[in-house]
């Protein structure tokens, strides 16, 4: 019986590595990989390298202040996005929300707007609400809460009731079981993913401009079109820049929280 | 938080009350005065950005019930007669997700290899493929996709190996991780008896390395299928390029149609990747 079992299981894997394989050579047939434009993309690179190098910043006033924007735009988003996930987490979750029904809702509206990316959000938001950094920051605002609401939801179910009961043993307030007890737990996966969150709409605050909806993305966008490729680069590089600054920033606070809190415990 | 609870059990039993009280005090202040220190922090970024960007608590309200009207009024109900208009791109953003998929797992496997410090032939070479892959991983993909744009002309061939190189910073970055994380004693155990170069990896690396390598290279497939979706606004192929030209003409119960494919695309995408998982692990 198990041999029978394990062969099937065998077979099962073959199964799956062939197909995967034949879906590989269909899409590059399909994709057009092998194509005149490969070989010819080699001199437009060398022309596009040799454009790029060095690397300049046209006026560098302009790019700084449309990087602060999307830093700006960023923050705004992920600020309200966390609001709201909160606000929205607590009739998701199974253990606190009124009815059943409300959290399946809130749920499958996550859902949704989760599986829409961030820029058909922006697309959407400027069409309502026209250009500028309002519709990213509600774009971004909107595609975090798809995210967060869904974390913060699992983490609200997943208190453990034991700290609770041994909480109420002990004669605690409801002020304080909430306090001392449901916020310490559910606070350290809180923070994490909303930093991480952070770390995401960086990325795309600085991609937003691509569709119109401001930011350092304009800026990249607005060289590419004009083909000042030495530009592009510069932005690019600006871009860069800005996200590896604010990951290094992050995860410095981060560690220094731990660090704080083990010295705190020993 | 438990743990901290766990490592000050041992404490109290050492020391006498009143100590215990006066330190545990201590250190709630040291804690406290850290986390004030980054909440101020955080205020005065979101101050300086809620200024910065002249953002109006009236824009949530009216961003919110425009986009609920726009969704209502002019999405709403999808006009499906151009449903075969949009076949063909979601398919062709299928493969692009998916050669981009393989791409990146090849190009990862070799820089992820060379990243770790295991692995690598020389720890130059180690920091070299390191600061490619977080250079990578610093660029959105939709930027790489505009410059492959310029060289490989409109389609999706450009937005294809955008997705391969940017899925490297993902990609090289967990592989290296994974290397790193691996028992070096099964590899010790199998290089003493006497196994070649190609043993060693087979035996003792891949299949710790195995369970890690799946489930982030379907992540990857997971991630790009949305990153595939809106390259096409840049003209790198795909259904983003369809949509993004229903927008433009204003035809929105057309776009609806498109940003439903995305979605059930998705959706297919993300269940088959977690079939699949299951299958292999």
């Amino acid at each position: 019986m198990k041999q029978v079992k394990r062969s099937k299981d065998h077979l099962t894997k073959w199964i799956i590595r062939a197909l995967a394989i034949f879906f590989f050579l269909f899409s590059l047939y399909k994709i057009g990989i092998i194509d005149q434009r490969i070989l010819q993309a080699f001199s437009r690179a060398e022309h596009l390298v040799k454009g790029m190098f060095p690397p300049t910043l046209d006026e560098p006033i302009d790019i700084a202040g449309a990087a602060i924007e999307s830093l700006q735009v960023a923050v705004m988003g992920t600020f309200w996005g966390i609001i709201f996930s909160i606000a929205l987490a607590i009739f998701a979750a199974k253990n606190l929300s009124p009815h059943i029904s409300i959290s399946y809702l809130v749920k499958g509206f996550a859902a949704f707007v989760r599986a829409v990316p961030a820029l058909i959000w922006a697309l959407l938001f400027i069409i309502a609400v026209g250009l500028g950094p309002t519709p990213g920051i509600l774009a971004l605002a909107i595609n975090s809460i798809g995210m967060l609401l869904k974390v913060y939801a699992e983490a609200i179910e997943e208190i453990d009731h034991g700290v609770i009961d041994a909480m109420r043993a002990t004669g605690a307030t409801k002020f304080q079981v909430i306090m001392q007890g449901i916020l310490p737990s559910i606070m350290v996966i809180f923070v994490s993913w909303s930093v991480f969150r952070f770390d995401i709409n960086l990325r795309y605050a600085t991609v937003l401009g691509v569709v119109g909806a401001g930011g350092i993305g304009w800026e990249l966008i607005r060289a590419s079109r004009v083909m000042a490729y030495d530009q592009v680069m510069g932005v690019t590089l600006v871009i860069f820049g800005m996200i590896l600054i604010a990951e290094l920033i992050t995860r410095y606070l981060q560690k220094r929280m731990d660090i704080v809190n083990l010295r705190a415990s020993q | 938080m438990e743990m901290r609870a766990e490592r000050l059990i041992p404490s109290v039993t050492e020391k006498s009350r009143t100590d215990v009280l006066s330190d545990l005090k201590k250190r709630k202040r040291v804690v406290l005065v850290n986390k004030a220190m980054i909440g101020c922090l955080i205020i005065a970024l979101v101050v300086w950005s809620w200024i910065g960007t002249n953002f109006n608590l009236s824009f949530l309200y009216t961003g919110f019930t425009n986009i609920t009207k726009f969704i209502f009024t002019d999405l709403l109900p999808p006009d499906f007669r151009v449903i075969g208009r949009y076949i063909n791109p979601a398919l062709q953003t299928l493969y692009m997700s998916y050669v981009g998929m393989v791409i990146s797992v090849i190009l990862s496997i070799v820089l992820g290899f060379m990243a770790a410090k295991n692995t690598s032939f020389h720890p130059v070479l180690a920091l070299i493929s390191r600061s490619i892959i977080t250079f990578i991983r610093a660029v959105p993909s939709i930027i790489i996709g505009m410059l492959l744009v310029v060289t490989l002309g409109l389609g999706p061939l450009a937005g294809t190996i955008a997705l391969g190189i940017g899925g490297v910073g993902i990609l090289g970055k967990a592989f290296a991780d994974l290397l790193e994380g691996i028992d070096k004693g099964q590899v010790e155990a199998i290089r003493a008896t006497g196994a070649n170069w190609f043993q060693v990896m087979g035996q003792g690396v891949w299949p710790q390395f195995k369970p890690g390598f799946v489930a982030w290279s379907l992540y990857k497939m997971d991630l790009n299928i949305r990153e595939a979706a809106v390259l096409g606004i840049i003209g790198a192929g795909g259904i983003g390029y369809t949509l993004q030209g229903n927008i433009n003409l204003f035809q929105y119960k057309q776009a609806s149609v498109g940003i439903l494919m995305i979605f059930i695309l998705i959706l297919i995408v993300e269940f088959t990747t977690a079939k699949v998982r299951e299958k292999i692990l």
